[in-house]
């Protein structure tokens, strides 16, 4: 990804947009962190969050007609939030500890003719840059038409308070018979007339259109605004904001810089932010007992309508992108950062390794942001640069390993020397749920006596941690086992399986086994009528043809089910996907955690590690096969198979499928095999989360009985023995009575030991 | 960077060699680093006892930034 590509991405992520509110105020007051923090109960931080943005806040919070309201999402839904009202009442409930700074003084001088509500915020503006300002104003006093309102608008020491702020930045006022022509003299560097005092006719008529961006006048150096007419309805912040503009202009035209260059023009309301109202309902708007305005608990109250508009569509659904507490957009930088850094910490390391790549982002979000692809594409690189941490994907990896190996079975069916079909389980099916796999090829056979099976892995964790290379090579290998078949039509029972096949195998006719048995005429079978709640693989996303035919099945059984809003195409991954849960396990157990959650109802699932997944948390999960098959069913409370059982089921259904279709292809048999273990409870549990096989135990204990090397305790009776297996060495404590190992503890590390000068081990 | 790692229990026997493990260097060796550890090792044949506490502990922390490097 270069800066480019980078900045395309951000500009996707459009949660940075201002809200409504902000948009629609000329000054481009926060008005949402303002509201938020009256709700809050906290006015001085709301007077802080105005005076950050307000010239002469103490005037201009009073005074605004409040424009923004106008763009308020709540307008809608019980009318919008009265912004106006609210920034009265906290100007007037708490004093300012704001400390206005000023720039170090300049030497150019502004004239400002005409005092004004524009005039002032310009004159403000301007001191603050350290710009000597000579205001020019009638006798009645600066303020203009501001002077003439009554004490429940505005109080008149409230304007000489400001304007005594304003003579503390060195604003200079002068009183002035008329305000004419002749005060526009050489010694000033540019001017200001602002129209909304009582200028005189001469001067008056000097004055050509302005510009409508920069308020610049036809005559070099002169600025004018204040044009609106008595009966506007914001004439007041109009002004203030045309003097704002004005003073803009000023301050580059006497450093002689552009006046448009790269100028950020006003929004007028305008905004991309997206904010969903769909499960908001109507709050009306609290109406001041006193007319005058808010008490501090009715403003409290009306502050607690505001939506807080923000998009954050995606991060609301998704705990990983919660979980590391921003959004896409900074997420993208971040992550184009990570892979800039060439000396130093790779922070953002498990932060790609960790989502699920499961897209549910990507349907959400109004722009189609895509954290999935953004993620895959980093570990890719990270794998071609070297620099993929090796513990991230190790035992996806090791699993992939096991099932292309070891447990790996391709054959025609018993008697056929050709097939016309071949049944791809998938290797979680087979290690999660064997008998039942025979069961299913059974039914197949029953449909197409053709029907081959095929055991192996898809090669899902090789391209989930970015190993694209070597993934390409399994496809590779895919398509000439299949061609060596006969090139028969795949059926294939898991929706990982399924899709990269259809993805990156578009030759081969792959379906669903969904999809066939949705076609047979299916018996209803005597299940139970409690409603289930339907969890579509994240990986089904986009098949709506295998989620149809699921349902499809699920009527013909007569299965009622339960709601579950993220479903279908917004269905949300079981934490094992992109192999976060072996990147991050915490992060995978947050996932299913807030997944059954969302629902009362026992929950169904037609992906086994899903529903061994959801299982983890102890809450009732079905698979569609123990409605299908009832004689072969587990209960829905059944534990989650642990990965030791996986592996074991695996090459016991390898063994069964090999008899069954006459091949003398038996797994192999390991010396390891039958050395007897004795686990506690617990100590299964810690070795499913160290991702410790018993596999890799009874290798260990089989190196010791063999060399009889070993650590033994000095005067209790346990032992300790350790076997590099791969990339980790797996250490053991034990204690043996007659052929039986008791296992006490075990663990593992990736270091390798080395002599210091001789070899390692 | 040398480092020490020797667990409170160090009433470990070496077996065949039947003698008690002592603190000694070794190296350990990740993905290209190299360090110098002080360990509990047989003084015959040089076994190596790395504790579960280190493993999960300061190894595996090392492990992980040694990996982000
Ligand atoms: S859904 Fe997410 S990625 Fe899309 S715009 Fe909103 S915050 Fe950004
Ligand atoms: S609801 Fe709140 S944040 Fe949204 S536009 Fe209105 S005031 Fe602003
Ligand atoms: S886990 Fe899924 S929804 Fe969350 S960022 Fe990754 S792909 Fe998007
Ligand atoms: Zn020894």
């Amino acid at each position: 990804m270069d800066q480019k590509e980078l900045h395309a991405l951000e500009a996707l992520c459009i949660q940075e947009e201002p809200p409504g509110c902000q948009a629609g105020c000329p000054l481009g007051v926060n008005a949402r962190a303002f509201v938020q923090a009256v709700g809050k109960d906290d006015l001085a931080g709301g007077r802080a969050i105005l005076e950050k943005s307000m010239p002469l806040a103490g005037i201009v919070a009073r005074m605004c007609e409040a424009p923004c309201e106008q763009y308020c999402k709540r307008e809608t839904l019980g009318g919008a939030i009265a912004i106006g009202r609210l920034e009265r009442m906290c100007i007037e409930a708490v004093p300012s500890k704001a400390k206005f700074l000023k720039l170090p003084p300049k030497s150019k001088k502004v004239a400002v003719i005409g005092a004004g509500p524009s005039s002032l915020a310009l004159a403000n503006d301007l001191a603050k840059k350290g710009h000597p300002i000579h205001v020019y104003h009638t006798e009645s006093g600066p303020g203009g038409w501001l002077r003439n309102l009554t004490d429940t608008v505005l109080k008149l020491e409230v304007i000489d308070q400001e304007l005594k702020r304003l003579e503390s930045f060195g604003v200079k006022f002068h009183p002035v018979k008329v305000l004419d022509y002749a005060l526009c003299t050489e010694e000033y560097d540019a001017v200001y007339i602002g129209q909304d005092d009582e200028l005189a006719a001469d001067l008056l008529a000097m004055i050509g259109p302005a510009d409508g961006e920069t308020c610049a006048l036809d005559q070099k150096g002169w600025f004018t605004g204040g044009l609106q007419a008595e009966g506007d309805p914001y004439r007041f912040i109009m002004a203030v904001s045309q003097g704002r503009e004005a003073a803009i202009s000023i301050d580059r035209f006497l450093q002689g810089a552009s006046l448009t260059a790269s100028r950020v023009k006003p929004r007028n309301g305008k905004t991309d932010l997206f904010v969903q109202t769909k499960d908001l309902s109507e709050l009306k708007r609290i109406e001041p007992a006193d007319q005058a305005g808010y008490t501090r608990e009715e403003a409290v109250e009306e502050a607690l309508r505001c939506i807080d508009c923000q998009c954050l569509e995606c991060v609301r659904n998704c705990v990983y992108l919660a979980e590391y507490k921003s959004y896409p957009k900074v997420y993208a930088r971040r992550i184009y950062n990570n892979s800039a850094i060439v000396k130093g910490v790779h922070q953002a390391n498990t932060f790609i390794n960790s989502c699920s790549l499961c897209r549910q982002c990507e349907v959400i979000c109004p722009n189609d942001f895509s954290m999935a692809d953004l993620c895959l594409q980093a570990r890719q690189q990270m794998v071609v640069e070297e620099r993929m941490p090796p513990s991230a994907h190790w035992f996806g990896l090791e699993e992939m390993k096991s099932a292309q190996g070891e447990s790996r079975l391709l054959s025609h069916a018993q008697d056929q020397q050709d097939s016309a079909a071949l049944f791809y389980p998938g290797c979680q099916l087979a290690g999660i749920r064997h008998l039942q796999t025979v069961k299913l090829y059974n039914e197949l056979c029953a449909i197409e006596p053709k029907t081959g099976i095929w055991l192996d892995c898809c090669g899902a964790p090789a391209y989930w941690s970015g190993r694209q290379e070597d993934f390409e090579i399994m496809v590779e290998g895919f398509r000439n086992d299949w061609q060596s078949m006969g090139k028969p039509r795949l059926i294939l029972a898991c929706s990982t399986c399924l899709k990269l096949f259809r993805d990156n195998l578009p030759e081969i006719e792959s379906v669903s086994v969904w999809k066939l048995l949705a076609e047979q005429q299916l018996v209803k079978k005597n299940i139970g009528k409690n409603a289930l709640a339907l969890s579509d693989p994240c990986t089904s996303r986009d098949d709506v043809e295998t989620q149809g035919a699921v349902r499809s099945i699920l009527q013909q059984l007569e299965q009622p089910l339960a709601p579950l809003e993220m479903s279908g195409k917004l269905t949300e991954c079981c934490g094992y996907g992109g192999l976060m849960a072996g990147t991050d396990p915490a992060l995978g157990r947050k996932v299913v955690e807030a997944r059954v959650k969302q629902t009362e109802s026992v929950m169904l699932t037609y992906c086994a590690m899903c529903r061994d997944r959801l299982a983890l948390t102890g809450k009732p999960v079905l698979h569609l096969l123990d409605l299908l098959y009832p004689e072969t069913a587990l209960e829905a409370a059944t534990p989650a198979e642990s990965i030791s059982a996986r592996r074991v089921n695996r090459r016991r259904l390898k063994q069964i499928m090999a008899e069954r279709c006459g091949k003398d292809e038996l797994p192999q048999r390991y010396d390891w095999e039958n050395i007897e273990l004795v686990i506690s409870q617990a100590l299964e549990i810690v070795m499913e989360e160290r991702h410790i096989l018993e596999d890799d135990v009874r290798r260990v204990l089989h190196d010791y009985k063999q060399s009889g090397r070993h650590i033994a305790h000095g005067s209790e009776n346990r032992k300790l023995a350790s076997s590099r297996i791969g990339a980790a060495t797996f250490w053991v404590e034990f204690y043996e009575e007659g052929d039986t190992f008791h296992l006490l503890r075990c663990w593992s590390h990736r270091m390798s030991i080395h002599q210091p000068d001789t070899g390692g081990r | 960077m040398d480092l020490r790692f020797l667990p409170e229990d160090m009433n470990w026997i070496c077996q065949p060699c039947g003698v008690p493990l002592e603190p000694g260097m070794v190296e350990l060796h990740y993905v290209g680093n190299v360090f110098r550890v002080e360990l509990p090792v047989c003084p015959q044949c040089r076994q190596v006892l790395i504790d579960e506490e280190l493993a999960l502990g300061k190894m595996l922390e090392v492990e992980k930034l040694l990996e982000d490097k």
